[in-house]
């Protein structure tokens, strides 16, 4: 269940005189504290004052030192805050550097106001100090190992439909929704929600296909089983898994795979049915 | 998580329409949805509308809900429908054979009007 989000103790760091102006107004109003800096000296040296920052709101295109290399040494420190980067360079190259040095969130500016308000409440809860491992971040082959929270999923989606912004819209919605439902499912469901099991995600991208990849840590499932799921339903009955849901104690749902063959070209489990493969066209052919 | 689905909830006669803003997903609006629905049916208000204009996201719980509440409604004897389905709304509906299950409206006087040509039998 959402939480009421503790206040934060914020260093917002950004050139432009304007936008932290605003977005100070915002968070503020939001009930949390915020100092801000106007380039990165200054952002670390406040940063190393031993004052206790929860979280950093940390512009990439900063003078004289790059926000990339703030957040490296912003992660250094003895207790590293979060750092949310915001930025209007959206090359999969920066994206995939501040993964690398362990970003909490990504926003691409602009971004609508109440967007700040809501990710840092987000990084309010407990789950946002799990940290996520990069296995590789080249923009072909992106893949990533985290704990199993639905906070996690928020932020691996995040990171993923970044890098591909320059989808029609279509397309990016489609995917994002398949890749959304996997995720949550094998978080969900293969992970029992525990943050000490790990999902391990892959992205890959080619000139005409991405394909995602998504390995949970439980032991798959029988497909024949699934009676509390939409795919099992009678062409005249949308809703009869529901009561077999609700015999077995489960909570509404289970559109989840119905939603998410009509959205992708193929979707491929391994034997077990622990691992998939998300796959869509992007070139030739590729359906919204 | 992020911040919560909100309801605005206003009357006509005895039709309540809930306008969902923000995102109606897995542990998120779908809980919200769950509380608001389950309320007014314990007090009777039965006929509901639910304005999905500003539903930002959607997800497979999200429409687990809808359709958890739909049956809710029903077996109270009264109905739920949707107003202002979003394009994605729309599409995650139909691909879920939803379109089949609830009464869909994009404009409010017609689905009000719908309540009431259902009450009188027409």
């Amino acid at each position: 269940m959402p939480q009421t989000p503790p206040n934060r103790h914020i260093l917002l760091v950004d050139d432009d005189r304007g936008l932290r102006h605003v977005l100070t107004a915002l968070l503020q109003e939001a009930g949390h504290h915020v100092e801000t800096a106007g380039d990165g000296p200054e952002a670390l040296a406040m940063l190393g004052e031993g004052s206790a920052f929860d979280l950093v709101l940390l512009d990439i295109g900063l003078p004289s030192m790059n926000g990339l290399d703030v957040l490296a040494r912003a992660r250094e420190l003895p207790s590293p805050p979060l750092v949310i980067v915001m930025t209007a360079d959206d090359t999969s190259a920066t994206l995939l550097e501040a993964v690398r040095r362990q970003a909490y969130r990504y926003l691409r500016k602009p971004f609508p106001p109440n967007t700040i308000v809501e990710v840092v409440n987000e990084a309010g809860t407990p789950a946002a100090a799990l940290s996520i491992e990069v296995v590789s971040a080249k923009p072909e082959w992106l893949e990533l190992v985290a704990p199993c929270t639905l906070e996690m999923a928020d932020r691996i989606q995040s990171f993923v439909m970044h890098l591909e912004a320059n989808l029609p819209e279509a397309v990016r919605e489609a995917v994002a929704q398949a890749f959304r439902e996997l995720l949550t499912n094998a978080i969900e469901w293969g992970g029992k929600l525990d943050p000490n099991r790990k999902v391990r995600i892959s992205c890959v991208r080619t000139k005409r296909l991405l394909l995602y990849r998504i390995a949970d840590p439980g032991e798959g499932f029988d497909i024949d089983r699934l009676r509390h799921a939409a795919i099992m339903n009678p062409d005249d009955d949308p809703m009869h898994h529901l009561s077999v849901r609700e015999e077995q104690g489960l909570r509404p749902g289970g559109f989840g795979l119905a939603m998410t063959r009509s959205l992708v070209d193929d979707l491929i489990y391994n034997e077990a049915r622990n691992e998939v493969l998300l796959i869509k066209y992007v070139d030739n052919g590729g359906s919204s | 998580m992020s911040t919560r689905m909100r309801i605005v909830e206003r009357r006509i006669g005895e039709i309540t329409i809930l306008q969902l803003i923000g995102r109606l997903e897995l542990e998120e609006g779908d809980i919200v949805l769950r509380d608001a629905v389950n309320r007014l049916v314990e007090a009777g208000r039965n006929k509901i509308l639910l304005d999905m204009k500003e539903v930002t996201r959607l997800d497979s719980a999200g429409i687990g809900m809808l359709v958890s509440k739909y049956l809710t409604a029903r077996r109270s004897g009264g109905v739920i429908k949707i107003l202002h389905p979003t394009d994605r709304t729309d599409h995650l509906m139909d691909i879920t054979k939803l379109t089949t299950v609830f009464e869909i409206f994009d404009d409010e006087e017609k689905a009000v009007r719908s309540f009431r040509a259902s009450a009188a039998g027409v």
